[in-house]
Protein backbone atom coordinates (compact mmCIF):
# COMPACT_ATOMS: atom_id res chain seq x y z
CA UNK A 1 0.00 0.00 0.00
CA UNK A 2 1.23 4.03 -1.11
CA UNK A 3 2.36 5.77 1.81
CA UNK A 4 -0.64 8.71 2.46
CA UNK A 5 -0.39 11.30 5.08
CA UNK A 6 -3.05 13.07 7.34
CA UNK A 7 -2.18 16.29 7.26
CA UNK A 8 -3.87 18.76 9.73
CA UNK A 9 -5.53 21.13 7.83
CA UNK A 10 -5.13 24.83 8.57
CA UNK A 11 -8.50 26.74 7.48
CA UNK A 12 -10.45 28.18 10.80
CA UNK A 13 -13.30 28.24 9.15
CA UNK A 14 -13.32 24.28 7.70
CA UNK A 15 -12.29 23.47 11.35
CA UNK A 16 -15.00 24.99 12.81
CA UNK A 17 -17.35 23.89 10.73
CA UNK A 18 -16.31 20.33 10.46
CA UNK A 19 -16.49 20.58 14.18
CA UNK A 20 -19.75 21.36 14.43
CA UNK A 21 -21.18 19.07 11.65
CA UNK A 22 -19.04 16.42 13.78
CA UNK A 23 -20.51 17.10 17.24
CA UNK A 24 -24.07 17.16 15.45
CA UNK A 25 -23.20 13.99 13.78
CA UNK A 26 -22.31 11.79 16.92
CA UNK A 27 -25.61 13.49 19.05
CA UNK A 28 -28.03 12.01 15.72
CA UNK A 29 -25.71 8.68 15.33
CA UNK A 30 -26.26 8.35 19.06
CA UNK A 31 -30.22 8.85 18.50
CA UNK A 32 -30.22 6.49 16.21
CA UNK A 33 -28.07 3.81 18.66
CA UNK A 34 -30.71 4.44 21.52
CA UNK A 35 -34.45 3.30 20.17
CA UNK A 36 -35.59 4.16 23.67
CA UNK A 37 -34.89 8.08 23.33
CA UNK A 38 -36.29 7.78 19.35
CA UNK A 39 -39.53 6.19 20.45
CA UNK A 40 -39.56 8.73 23.27
CA UNK A 41 -39.24 11.36 20.60
CA UNK A 42 -42.57 10.17 18.89
CA UNK A 43 -44.71 9.50 22.46
CA UNK A 44 -44.12 12.60 23.63
CA UNK A 45 -46.43 14.45 21.55
CA UNK A 46 -49.08 11.96 22.27
CA UNK A 47 -48.77 13.15 25.79
CA UNK A 48 -48.92 16.86 25.09
CA UNK A 49 -50.68 17.24 21.89
CA UNK A 50 -52.89 14.27 22.54
CA UNK A 51 -53.76 14.50 26.10
CA UNK A 52 -53.65 18.09 27.23
CA UNK A 53 -54.36 19.73 23.54
CA UNK A 54 -56.88 17.23 23.46
CA UNK A 55 -58.21 17.50 26.94
CA UNK A 56 -58.08 21.60 26.72
CA UNK A 57 -59.97 21.26 23.00
CA UNK A 58 -62.99 19.75 24.57
CA UNK A 59 -63.00 21.31 27.35
CA UNK A 60 -61.99 24.88 26.80
CA UNK A 61 -62.04 26.21 22.99
CA UNK A 62 -66.15 26.07 22.71
CA UNK A 63 -66.20 30.01 23.74
CA UNK A 64 -63.16 31.53 22.14
CA UNK A 65 -64.30 32.67 19.18
CA UNK A 66 -61.26 31.27 17.19
CA UNK A 67 -60.20 27.99 15.75
CA UNK A 68 -58.15 26.68 18.83
CA UNK A 69 -57.30 23.55 17.22
CA UNK A 70 -54.96 25.58 14.55
CA UNK A 71 -53.75 27.63 17.18
CA UNK A 72 -52.76 24.80 19.64
CA UNK A 73 -51.21 22.92 16.95
CA UNK A 74 -48.86 25.73 15.98
CA UNK A 75 -48.06 26.16 19.45
CA UNK A 76 -47.40 22.32 19.87
CA UNK A 77 -44.91 22.45 17.20
CA UNK A 78 -42.96 24.61 18.71
CA UNK A 79 -43.39 24.12 21.93
CA UNK A 80 -41.78 20.44 21.39
CA UNK A 81 -39.19 21.93 19.45
CA UNK A 82 -37.81 23.72 22.60
CA UNK A 83 -39.43 21.11 24.72
CA UNK A 84 -37.07 17.89 23.18
CA UNK A 85 -33.92 20.18 22.45
CA UNK A 86 -33.80 21.11 25.72
CA UNK A 87 -34.06 17.23 26.72
CA UNK A 88 -31.71 16.26 24.44
CA UNK A 89 -29.08 18.97 25.62
CA UNK A 90 -29.00 17.03 28.98
CA UNK A 91 -26.60 14.45 26.87
CA UNK A 92 -23.85 17.54 27.73
CA UNK A 93 -24.48 16.02 31.37
CA UNK A 94 -23.61 12.39 30.22
CA UNK A 95 -20.88 13.61 28.47
CA UNK A 96 -19.17 15.27 31.88
CA UNK A 97 -20.19 11.62 33.74
CA UNK A 98 -18.05 10.11 31.30
CA UNK A 99 -15.39 12.54 30.75
CA UNK A 100 -16.29 13.00 27.53
CA UNK A 101 -16.53 16.74 27.79
CA UNK A 102 -12.47 16.42 28.69
CA UNK A 103 -12.02 15.28 25.18
CA UNK A 104 -13.80 17.79 23.40
CA UNK A 105 -12.99 20.50 25.46
CA UNK A 106 -8.42 19.66 25.18
CA UNK A 107 -9.45 20.07 21.42
CA UNK A 108 -8.03 23.36 19.75
CA UNK A 109 -11.16 24.55 18.65
CA UNK A 110 -14.00 27.17 19.50
CA UNK A 111 -16.23 26.43 22.71
CA UNK A 112 -19.10 27.62 20.33
CA UNK A 113 -18.68 25.52 17.78
CA UNK A 114 -19.45 22.55 20.17
CA UNK A 115 -22.31 24.23 21.41
CA UNK A 116 -24.14 24.88 18.47
CA UNK A 117 -22.67 20.93 17.66
CA UNK A 118 -24.79 19.60 20.50
CA UNK A 119 -27.88 21.98 19.58
CA UNK A 120 -28.03 21.35 16.16
CA UNK A 121 -27.55 17.35 17.15
CA UNK A 122 -30.81 17.72 19.65
CA UNK A 123 -32.53 19.43 17.36
CA UNK A 124 -32.54 16.34 15.12
CA UNK A 125 -34.84 14.32 18.32
CA UNK A 126 -36.75 17.48 18.49
CA UNK A 127 -37.76 17.59 14.97
CA UNK A 128 -38.80 13.98 14.97
CA UNK A 129 -41.20 15.28 17.75
CA UNK A 130 -41.98 17.63 15.43
CA UNK A 131 -43.37 14.69 12.98
CA UNK A 132 -45.07 12.89 16.05
CA UNK A 133 -46.90 16.02 16.84
CA UNK A 134 -48.60 16.73 13.21
CA UNK A 135 -49.08 13.01 12.85
CA UNK A 136 -51.16 13.12 16.19
CA UNK A 137 -52.67 16.25 14.88
CA UNK A 138 -53.68 14.63 11.53
CA UNK A 139 -55.15 11.91 13.75
CA UNK A 140 -57.55 14.60 15.92
CA UNK A 141 -58.15 16.02 12.58
CA UNK A 142 -55.91 19.57 12.53
CA UNK A 143 -53.91 20.66 9.85
CA UNK A 144 -51.42 22.69 8.69
CA UNK A 145 -51.57 23.28 4.61
CA UNK A 146 -48.08 22.11 2.96
CA UNK A 147 -46.80 25.30 2.41
CA UNK A 148 -47.08 26.92 5.85
CA UNK A 149 -46.07 23.67 7.05
CA UNK A 150 -42.69 23.66 4.95
CA UNK A 151 -41.91 27.43 6.09
CA UNK A 152 -42.21 25.92 9.71
CA UNK A 153 -40.03 23.48 9.31
CA UNK A 154 -37.16 25.87 7.23
CA UNK A 155 -37.47 27.93 10.54
CA UNK A 156 -37.51 24.95 12.96
CA UNK A 157 -33.36 24.87 12.89
CA UNK A 158 -33.99 28.63 14.32
CA UNK A 159 -36.36 27.97 17.03
CA UNK A 160 -34.03 24.68 18.01
CA UNK A 161 -31.51 26.94 18.41
CA UNK A 162 -32.82 29.29 20.33
CA UNK A 163 -34.01 27.07 22.94
CA UNK A 164 -31.00 25.36 22.70
CA UNK A 165 -29.30 28.27 23.37
CA UNK A 166 -31.47 29.23 26.54
CA UNK A 167 -30.92 25.48 27.55
CA UNK A 168 -27.13 25.69 28.13
CA UNK A 169 -27.65 28.93 30.88
CA UNK A 170 -28.76 25.98 33.34
CA UNK A 171 -27.51 22.69 31.94
CA UNK A 172 -23.87 24.27 31.31
CA UNK A 173 -23.72 24.61 34.85
CA UNK A 174 -25.10 21.36 35.95
CA UNK A 175 -22.73 18.22 36.62
CA UNK A 176 -25.74 15.71 37.65
CA UNK A 177 -28.44 14.02 35.20
CA UNK A 178 -30.74 14.22 38.15
CA UNK A 179 -30.49 17.94 38.54
CA UNK A 180 -30.08 18.18 34.84
CA UNK A 181 -33.56 16.98 34.48
CA UNK A 182 -35.48 19.13 37.11
CA UNK A 183 -33.88 21.73 35.40
CA UNK A 184 -35.35 20.96 32.29
CA UNK A 185 -38.76 21.43 33.65
CA UNK A 186 -37.73 24.31 35.15
CA UNK A 187 -36.93 25.68 31.43
CA UNK A 188 -39.79 23.98 29.31
CA UNK A 189 -42.85 24.22 31.39
CA UNK A 190 -42.92 28.14 32.39
CA UNK A 191 -42.19 28.70 28.98
CA UNK A 192 -45.54 26.22 27.73
CA UNK A 193 -47.85 28.60 29.62
CA UNK A 194 -45.88 32.07 29.51
CA UNK A 195 -45.06 31.48 25.84
CA UNK A 196 -48.79 31.27 24.50
CA UNK A 197 -47.71 27.89 23.29
CA UNK A 198 -51.79 26.68 24.31
CA UNK A 199 -53.11 29.85 25.76
CA UNK A 200 -53.47 33.31 24.20
CA UNK A 201 -51.15 36.04 26.12
CA UNK A 202 -52.61 39.01 24.57
CA UNK A 203 -54.35 40.05 27.43
CA UNK A 204 -51.32 39.23 29.94
CA UNK A 205 -50.23 41.83 32.13
CA UNK A 206 -47.83 43.11 35.07
CA UNK A 207 -45.41 39.92 35.49
CA UNK A 208 -46.55 37.90 33.44
CA UNK A 209 -46.44 39.68 30.55
CA UNK A 210 -42.80 41.17 31.30
CA UNK A 211 -41.64 37.39 31.75
CA UNK A 212 -43.19 36.22 28.66
CA UNK A 213 -41.35 39.08 26.76
CA UNK A 214 -38.02 37.54 28.14
CA UNK A 215 -38.80 34.20 26.87
CA UNK A 216 -37.55 33.17 23.45
CA UNK A 217 -40.39 30.85 22.56
CA UNK A 218 -42.73 33.64 22.47
CA UNK A 219 -40.94 35.39 19.41
CA UNK A 220 -40.71 32.43 18.13
CA UNK A 221 -44.32 31.04 18.79
CA UNK A 222 -45.41 34.18 17.05
CA UNK A 223 -43.07 34.24 14.07
CA UNK A 224 -44.69 30.95 13.16
CA UNK A 225 -48.66 31.86 14.01
CA UNK A 226 -47.38 35.14 11.39
CA UNK A 227 -46.46 32.40 9.24
CA UNK A 228 -49.31 30.19 9.12
CA UNK A 229 -52.14 33.24 9.83
CA UNK A 230 -50.36 35.56 6.93
CA UNK A 231 -52.98 36.82 4.88
CA UNK A 232 -55.99 35.01 7.06
CA UNK A 233 -58.99 37.62 8.77
CA UNK A 234 -57.38 36.08 12.16
CA UNK A 235 -54.01 37.34 11.52
CA UNK A 236 -54.46 40.66 14.10
CA UNK A 237 -55.93 38.61 16.62
CA UNK A 238 -53.11 35.89 16.33
CA UNK A 239 -50.12 37.49 15.81
CA UNK A 240 -48.50 39.99 18.51
CA UNK A 241 -45.87 41.48 17.05
CA UNK A 242 -44.62 42.01 13.52
CA UNK A 243 -42.21 39.67 12.19
CA UNK A 244 -39.46 41.78 12.08
CA UNK A 245 -39.29 42.08 15.70
CA UNK A 246 -39.81 38.68 15.85
CA UNK A 247 -36.75 37.67 14.00
CA UNK A 248 -35.00 40.47 15.88
CA UNK A 249 -36.14 39.46 18.70
CA UNK A 250 -35.02 36.00 18.35
CA UNK A 251 -31.40 36.51 17.17
CA UNK A 252 -30.79 39.15 20.05
CA UNK A 253 -32.06 36.40 23.21
CA UNK A 254 -30.40 33.39 20.96
CA UNK A 255 -27.29 35.24 20.66
CA UNK A 256 -27.08 36.17 24.41
CA UNK A 257 -28.26 33.43 25.60
CA UNK A 258 -25.56 31.46 23.24
CA UNK A 259 -22.96 33.84 24.67
CA UNK A 260 -23.43 33.30 28.77
CA UNK A 261 -24.31 29.62 28.30
CA UNK A 262 -21.18 28.81 26.54
CA UNK A 263 -19.05 31.31 29.23
CA UNK A 264 -20.95 28.77 31.99
CA UNK A 265 -20.25 25.68 30.01
CA UNK A 266 -16.76 26.51 29.34
CA UNK A 267 -15.93 27.66 32.52
CA UNK A 268 -18.06 24.89 35.03
CA UNK A 269 -15.21 22.87 33.86
CA UNK A 270 -12.37 24.45 34.02
CA UNK A 271 -12.52 26.61 37.10
CA UNK A 272 -12.81 24.60 39.83
CA UNK B 1 17.67 22.85 23.17
CA UNK B 2 14.61 25.09 23.50
CA UNK B 3 12.49 24.45 26.68
CA UNK B 4 8.74 23.27 24.85
CA UNK B 5 7.12 23.14 28.66
CA UNK B 6 8.37 25.77 31.02
CA UNK B 7 5.93 26.11 34.45
CA UNK B 8 7.41 29.07 37.31
CA UNK B 9 5.93 29.44 40.42
CA UNK B 10 2.77 27.71 39.44
CA UNK B 11 0.24 27.58 41.93
CA UNK B 12 -3.12 26.00 41.58
CA UNK B 13 -5.63 26.24 45.20
CA UNK B 14 -9.22 24.14 44.03
CA UNK B 15 -12.49 26.73 45.38
CA UNK B 16 -12.95 25.92 49.26
CA UNK B 17 -9.81 23.71 49.88
CA UNK B 18 -7.43 25.23 52.59
CA UNK B 19 -4.56 24.83 51.26
CA UNK B 20 -3.21 24.94 47.28
CA UNK B 21 -3.20 21.19 45.40
CA UNK B 22 0.31 22.96 43.30
CA UNK B 23 1.72 25.01 45.45
CA UNK B 24 4.72 26.60 43.80
CA UNK B 25 5.77 24.56 41.47
CA UNK B 26 8.52 25.45 38.68
CA UNK B 27 10.63 23.05 35.83
CA UNK B 28 11.02 23.08 32.22
CA UNK B 29 11.12 20.16 29.82
CA UNK B 30 13.04 20.76 26.60
CA UNK B 31 12.07 19.92 22.70
CA UNK B 32 11.98 15.80 22.52
CA UNK B 33 12.72 14.83 26.52
CA UNK B 34 10.97 11.92 27.80
CA UNK B 35 9.74 13.66 31.42
CA UNK B 36 8.85 11.72 34.57
CA UNK B 37 6.42 13.73 37.17
CA UNK B 38 6.39 11.47 39.53
CA UNK B 39 4.42 11.29 42.99
CA UNK B 40 2.31 9.76 45.45
CA UNK B 41 -1.68 10.10 45.24
CA UNK B 42 -3.02 13.69 45.57
CA UNK B 43 0.81 14.97 44.95
CA UNK B 44 -0.56 17.27 42.71
CA UNK B 45 -0.01 15.71 39.42
CA UNK B 46 -3.21 15.49 37.53
CA UNK B 47 -3.75 18.77 38.51
CA UNK B 48 -0.68 20.18 37.54
CA UNK B 49 -1.67 18.34 34.30
CA UNK B 50 -4.85 19.55 33.81
CA UNK B 51 -3.32 23.00 33.66
CA UNK B 52 -0.67 22.70 31.45
CA UNK B 53 -3.06 20.92 28.93
CA UNK B 54 -5.86 23.94 29.60
CA UNK B 55 -8.47 22.21 30.81
CA UNK B 56 -8.02 23.46 34.58
CA UNK B 57 -7.47 27.09 35.30
CA UNK B 58 -4.45 28.17 37.33
CA UNK B 59 -4.63 30.22 40.36
CA UNK B 60 -0.99 31.65 39.83
CA UNK B 61 2.15 31.75 37.70
CA UNK B 62 2.93 31.27 34.40
CA UNK B 63 3.04 28.03 31.78
CA UNK B 64 4.08 27.99 28.66
CA UNK B 65 3.61 25.29 26.39
CA UNK B 66 6.20 25.91 23.09
CA UNK B 67 6.09 28.96 24.17
CA UNK B 68 2.63 29.92 23.87
CA UNK B 69 1.04 31.31 27.23
CA UNK B 70 -1.67 28.44 28.53
CA UNK B 71 -4.44 31.51 29.55
CA UNK B 72 -3.86 33.44 26.77
CA UNK B 73 -3.34 30.99 23.93
CA UNK B 74 -4.72 28.07 24.78
CA UNK B 75 -5.93 27.57 21.25
CA UNK B 76 -2.27 27.33 20.55
CA UNK B 77 -1.46 25.27 23.37
CA UNK B 78 -4.25 22.33 22.89
CA UNK B 79 -3.17 22.68 18.93
CA UNK B 80 0.50 21.30 20.09
CA UNK B 81 -0.54 18.91 22.46
CA UNK B 82 -2.09 15.62 22.82
CA UNK B 83 -3.30 13.71 26.28
CA UNK B 84 -4.15 10.37 27.37
CA UNK B 85 -6.50 11.44 30.66
CA UNK B 86 -5.83 9.92 34.17
CA UNK B 87 -9.89 8.43 33.59
CA UNK B 88 -11.14 6.69 30.48
CA UNK B 89 -12.52 9.80 28.08
CA UNK B 90 -14.12 7.83 25.60
CA UNK B 91 -17.79 7.89 24.48
CA UNK B 92 -19.21 4.36 25.45
CA UNK B 93 -21.82 4.21 23.36
CA UNK B 94 -19.85 5.05 20.11
CA UNK B 95 -17.65 2.45 18.51
CA UNK B 96 -13.93 2.24 19.10
CA UNK B 97 -13.25 3.66 15.54
CA UNK B 98 -16.47 6.43 15.78
CA UNK B 99 -14.79 8.12 18.68
CA UNK B 100 -10.68 8.33 17.07
CA UNK B 101 -12.99 9.70 13.70
CA UNK B 102 -14.90 12.33 16.45
CA UNK B 103 -11.23 13.48 17.46
CA UNK B 104 -10.12 13.14 14.07
CA UNK B 105 -12.41 15.80 12.82
CA UNK B 106 -11.77 18.03 15.82
CA UNK B 107 -8.53 18.09 15.05
CA UNK B 108 -8.97 19.08 11.28
CA UNK B 109 -7.45 15.75 10.52
CA UNK B 110 -10.24 15.23 7.82
CA UNK B 111 -13.52 15.89 6.82
CA UNK B 112 -16.11 14.41 8.53
CA UNK B 113 -18.12 11.64 6.89
CA UNK B 114 -20.84 9.50 8.01
CA UNK B 115 -19.19 5.89 7.84
CA UNK B 116 -15.72 4.87 8.13
CA UNK B 117 -15.64 3.58 4.28
CA UNK B 118 -16.40 7.13 3.58
CA UNK B 119 -13.34 8.69 5.54
CA UNK B 120 -10.54 9.58 3.11
CA UNK B 121 -8.28 6.91 2.42
CA UNK B 122 -5.20 8.90 4.45
CA UNK B 123 -7.43 8.21 7.61
CA UNK B 124 -8.21 4.73 6.99
CA UNK B 125 -4.70 4.07 6.15
CA UNK B 126 -3.52 5.51 9.50
CA UNK B 127 -6.60 4.01 11.71
CA UNK B 128 -5.60 0.43 10.64
CA UNK B 129 -1.73 0.84 10.98
CA UNK B 130 -2.39 2.34 14.70
CA UNK B 131 -4.78 -0.73 15.56
CA UNK B 132 -2.67 -3.22 13.92
CA UNK B 133 0.76 -1.70 15.76
CA UNK B 134 -1.43 -2.05 19.51
CA UNK B 135 -3.35 -4.88 18.51
CA UNK B 136 -6.69 -4.12 19.03
CA UNK B 137 -8.00 -3.91 14.71
CA UNK B 138 -10.33 -6.88 15.84
CA UNK B 139 -12.48 -4.73 18.09
CA UNK B 140 -12.72 -1.39 16.07
CA UNK B 141 -15.99 -1.28 15.30
CA UNK B 142 -17.30 -2.81 18.49
CA UNK B 143 -18.84 -0.39 20.99
CA UNK B 144 -16.64 0.90 23.76
CA UNK B 145 -18.66 -0.45 26.27
CA UNK B 146 -18.17 -3.96 25.39
CA UNK B 147 -14.06 -3.53 25.06
CA UNK B 148 -11.98 -4.21 28.22
CA UNK B 149 -10.43 -1.44 30.28
CA UNK B 150 -7.22 -2.43 28.82
CA UNK B 151 -8.55 -2.43 25.37
CA UNK B 152 -10.18 1.15 26.23
CA UNK B 153 -7.19 2.34 27.43
CA UNK B 154 -5.13 1.05 23.91
CA UNK B 155 -7.37 2.86 22.20
CA UNK B 156 -7.27 6.27 23.92
CA UNK B 157 -3.66 5.94 22.60
CA UNK B 158 -3.94 5.63 19.29
CA UNK B 159 -6.62 8.69 20.08
CA UNK B 160 -4.03 10.49 21.27
CA UNK B 161 -1.47 9.93 18.91
CA UNK B 162 -3.34 10.53 15.06
CA UNK B 163 -2.86 14.25 15.13
CA UNK B 164 0.87 13.92 15.69
CA UNK B 165 1.00 16.45 18.78
CA UNK B 166 4.71 17.77 19.59
CA UNK B 167 4.22 16.97 23.52
CA UNK B 168 2.13 14.08 24.82
CA UNK B 169 0.94 14.30 28.14
CA UNK B 170 0.28 10.12 29.61
CA UNK B 171 -1.43 10.71 33.02
CA UNK B 172 -1.03 7.32 33.96
CA UNK B 173 -1.26 5.98 30.52
CA UNK B 174 -0.44 2.04 31.56
CA UNK B 175 -3.11 1.64 34.57
CA UNK B 176 -4.85 -1.29 34.19
CA UNK B 177 -3.03 -2.97 31.24
CA UNK B 178 -0.81 -6.39 31.40
CA UNK B 179 2.43 -6.50 31.24
CA UNK B 180 2.19 -7.83 27.33
CA UNK B 181 0.30 -4.32 26.97
CA UNK B 182 2.35 -2.42 28.91
CA UNK B 183 5.10 -3.41 26.53
CA UNK B 184 3.74 -3.10 23.27
CA UNK B 185 2.28 0.24 24.65
CA UNK B 186 5.57 1.70 25.68
CA UNK B 187 7.28 0.26 21.89
CA UNK B 188 4.98 2.03 20.22
CA UNK B 189 5.80 5.74 22.13
CA UNK B 190 9.49 4.94 22.27
CA UNK B 191 8.69 4.93 18.32
CA UNK B 192 6.76 7.92 17.66
CA UNK B 193 9.35 10.00 19.82
CA UNK B 194 12.32 8.52 17.56
CA UNK B 195 9.98 9.54 14.33
CA UNK B 196 8.07 12.32 15.49
CA UNK B 197 10.35 13.82 18.31
CA UNK B 198 7.73 14.17 20.51
CA UNK B 199 8.17 15.28 23.93
CA UNK B 200 6.31 12.89 26.52
CA UNK B 201 5.22 13.99 29.58
CA UNK B 202 4.61 11.27 32.02
CA UNK B 203 2.87 10.25 35.43
CA UNK B 204 2.68 7.14 36.57
CA UNK B 205 2.79 4.58 39.99
CA UNK B 206 4.84 1.84 38.09
CA UNK B 207 8.52 4.04 38.50
CA UNK B 208 9.95 1.29 36.71
CA UNK B 209 8.60 2.89 33.71
CA UNK B 210 10.38 6.01 34.57
CA UNK B 211 13.85 4.12 34.60
CA UNK B 212 14.36 5.20 30.69
CA UNK B 213 13.54 8.95 30.90
CA UNK B 214 15.54 11.97 30.01
CA UNK B 215 14.83 13.86 33.24
CA UNK B 216 12.52 12.90 36.60
CA UNK B 217 10.71 15.68 39.27
CA UNK B 218 9.21 14.60 41.52
CA UNK B 219 5.96 16.27 43.62
CA UNK B 220 5.14 15.54 47.38
CA UNK B 221 2.08 17.96 49.21
CA UNK B 222 2.16 20.56 46.33
CA UNK B 223 5.47 21.06 45.99
CA UNK B 224 9.13 19.57 44.08
CA UNK B 225 10.89 17.43 45.79
CA UNK B 226 13.86 17.18 43.24
CA UNK B 227 14.14 17.58 39.54
CA UNK B 228 17.26 15.52 38.05
CA UNK B 229 18.15 12.74 35.63
CA UNK B 230 17.50 9.40 37.11
CA UNK B 231 20.98 8.72 37.67
CA UNK B 232 21.73 11.55 39.21
CA UNK B 233 18.93 10.75 41.52
CA UNK B 234 20.12 7.30 42.44
CA UNK B 235 23.77 8.82 42.98
CA UNK B 236 22.08 11.57 45.37
CA UNK B 237 20.37 8.99 47.36
CA UNK B 238 21.34 7.15 50.75
CA UNK B 239 20.77 3.06 49.98
CA UNK B 240 21.55 0.57 52.05
CA UNK B 241 20.99 -2.75 49.82
CA UNK B 242 20.61 -6.07 51.43
CA UNK B 243 22.14 -7.59 49.92
CA UNK B 244 25.14 -5.10 49.16
CA UNK B 245 25.46 -5.93 45.83
CA UNK B 246 22.94 -4.34 44.71
CA UNK B 247 22.57 -0.90 42.87
CA UNK B 248 19.90 1.41 44.06
CA UNK B 249 17.14 1.35 41.32
CA UNK B 250 14.73 4.46 40.73
CA UNK B 251 11.81 3.39 42.39
CA UNK B 252 14.20 2.67 45.58
CA UNK B 253 15.79 6.56 45.05
CA UNK B 254 12.09 7.99 44.71
CA UNK B 255 10.84 6.58 47.96
CA UNK B 256 13.83 8.07 49.58
CA UNK B 257 12.82 11.73 48.75
CA UNK B 258 8.93 11.20 49.42
CA UNK B 259 10.59 9.93 52.59
CA UNK B 260 12.24 12.84 53.72
CA UNK B 261 15.65 10.89 53.36
CA UNK B 262 19.37 12.58 53.28
CA UNK B 263 20.72 12.84 49.89
CA UNK B 264 24.21 11.21 49.95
Amino acid sequence: MSEMTLTRKNSRVFRELNTTLTVMARDITLLFKSPGSLIMSLVMPLIMMGMIGGNLMQNMAGGLGFDFGGFMLVGMLVNMLFMMVSMNMTSLVDDHETDFNQEMLVSPVSRYSLVIGKILGATFGAIVSMAGTLIVGVIMGITLPGGKLLLILALAPLFCLSGGALAMIMIGLIKSKKTANMAVMLITMPQMFLSGAIIPINQSSGVLMVLSRLMPMTYCLDLARAVVYAGSPEYDSMVMFNPVINFTAITVLTVACLIIGTFFYARSEKNR
Amino acid sequence: MNKVIEVNNLIKQYKGMKAPSVDGISFGVEQGEFFAFLGPNGAGKTTTISILTTTLSKTSGEVKIAGFDVEKESRQVREKVGIIFQQPSLDPNLTAEENIRFHACLYGMCGYRPTFKLMPAAYRQKVMELAEIIGIEGALFRPIKKLSGGMQRKLEIIRSLIHTPDVLFLDEPTQGLDAVSRRSLWEYIDDTRRRYGTTVFLTTHYIDEAEKVDKVCIINHGKIAICASPEEMKRTVNFDPTPKICLPSLEDAYIEFLNGGTAA
